[in-house]
């Protein structure tokens, strides 16, 4: 068996995975917590691109909707990896072989590339654009790309029940 | 108890939800099995019954049921049923063929019926309630 | 009189279209699941506007404004996408409590959007942030929050 499947064999059969895949209650709280949470995670960064895009808030600059925007946005994503994370331990085994889920960690790779890129290169001269209502092409290919991979992400994970 | 994961053979695609759009109306079954395996587990439980066809080959059938949380309100628990039981289950065949049934109603060797419905979804023994309206003894509460 | 809406509902060519297709239910859920994401950040942003937490020097109109078209936008995919979703399964979620729950929950919502949150949102442009304000805000976060929790269980119940 490939060490990544026998890593999640393990965590499958765990006491902890386990108890969670098993119980009445916890398991339907954290999954309703994970998908809520794509509102903070996708709702939030969303405005961020739609601004950038030139369709909402333009009177506001770029860098005070960032601002507003990112906290939030990281919160969300640390309550969506944690309790993803919980729903992973507990169906594990499941999820080795499951081509949806294994689709949304590659989108997640790129959805997480994509900030990066943007930071490091456009978003770094930030004062010369962030007043314009429309912000400079590879700005709003960084938005276009955000808007259409976490809608990815969302997708793939409500696919996951289905193969 | 808990077995560790076996891929069916056809893994069913289930839309999820409503009695008709997984399960097919017009393939009622009626099957009478040992219990093989119990996958009490969310987001549906499952569990497996062998069952003997008319010549005696013996079939593995996969029962489909709601999730934990949803059968314990409804008075089913995990150790109501037990490997090695002979179980009666009704139910429909999966649309996709496939040697699966949901669990509409299984009855346990000493009588109790579990009813596997949900009340308004509109299938066999469907009264708006929760414990249906097929004939036996429904499960105590 | 209001079962028969339901049953009715289910006979439609959309409850025979979404009873029927294999993959129907799956993918009106996912548009109903990005709406969701969008109503529930601009949600976010405009009632911590109204908190004075975000964008606290920006014209609470114009966000307001804006989002509020962001949150109407979404809110008509989730309303559509919605009852899509309905068709398919009318009579569980007729039975439903939880369903009955969101929809008093969402007429809560809505009436509150178009009253005392547009009000919070005129007096928010005046100046900082008032106990009217603020109180109204968390209101309405616990709203859509009541929405979202109740539509979720209805899944699960």
């Amino acid at each position: 068996m490939p060490i990544l499947q026998h890593l999640c064999q393990l965590l499958y059969d765990s006491s902890f995975g386990t108890m969670l895949r098993e119980s009445n209650n916890a398991f339907s709280v954290i999954e309703s917590i994970h998908v809520l949470s794509i509102t903070l995670v996708f709702g939030t960064i969303a405005i961020l691109d739609l601004r950038m895009l030139g369709l909402i808030l333009r009177p506001i600059a770029v860098t005070r909707v960032a601002r507003s925007v990112f906290p939030l946005t990281w919160t969300g994503f640390a309550i969506s990896f944690i309790t993803g994370f919980l729903l992973f331990w507990a169906e594990s085994a499941k999820m080795y072989p499951n081509s949806a889920f294994r689709t949304k960690l590659i989108l997640l790779a790129l959805v997480g590339l994509n900030p990066l890129i943007f930071h490091t290169t456009v978003y770094r001269r930030v004062h010369k654009w962030e007043a314009l209502h429309l912000a400079p092409w590879r700005a709003r290919a960084a938005a276009i790309a955000s808007i259409t991979l976490w809608s990815g992400v969302i997708i793939a994970g409500r696919a996951i029940a289905y193969f | 108890m808990l077995a560790c994961v076996v891929t069916l053979a056809a893994a069913p695609a289930y839309a999820h939800h409503s009695f008709a759009a997984e399960f097919d109306i017009t393939k009622p079954v009626r099957l009478v099995g040992k219990v093989t395996r119990i996958e009490w587990s969310n987001p549906h439980t499952y569990f497996y019954i062998d069952v003997a066809d008319a010549s005696g080959k013996v079939a593995n059938w996969a029962i489909e049921g709601a999730s934990p949380g949803a059968l314990s309100r409804r008075s089913w628990e995990k150790d109501d049923l037990k490997i090695g039981q002979t179980v009666v289950v009704e139910g429909y065949r999966a649309k996709n063929g496939s040697n699966t049934a949901n669990g509409r109603r299984v009855t346990l060797p000493d009588g109790r019926a579990l009813y596997g419905g949900s009340p308004g979804d509109g299938g066999p023994g469907d009264n708006g309630t929760d414990q249906g309206d097929l004939p036996g003894t429904p499960i105590a509460k | 009189m209001l079962h028969a809406w339901f049953i009715a509902l289910a006979h439609s060519p959309l409850g025979q279209f979404m009873q029927t297709s294999r993959w129907g239910f799956a993918v009106v859920e996912m548009v109903h699941l990005l709406g969701l994401a969008v109503l529930g950040g601009s949600v976010l942003i405009v009632d911590l506007r109204l908190l004075g937490v975000v964008l606290k020097r920006e014209s609470a109109l114009t966000i307001g404004r804006d989002l509020g078209r962001l949150l109407m936008g979404s809110l008509g995919v989730m309303v559509l996408s919605g009852i899509a979703l309905l068709s398919e399964e009318a009579g569980k979620c007729y039975y439903s409590p939880a369903f009955r729950l969101k929809m008093v929950f969402l007429a809560a919502t809505v009436l509150f959007y178009f009253t005392v949150h547009r009000r919070a949102l005129q007096v928010a442009e005046l100046g900082p942030p008032t106990l009217f304000t603020r109180a109204a805000a968390i209101v309405s976060l616990l709203l859509w929050l009541g929405v979202g929790v109740a539509g979720r269980a209805i899944g699960l119940l």
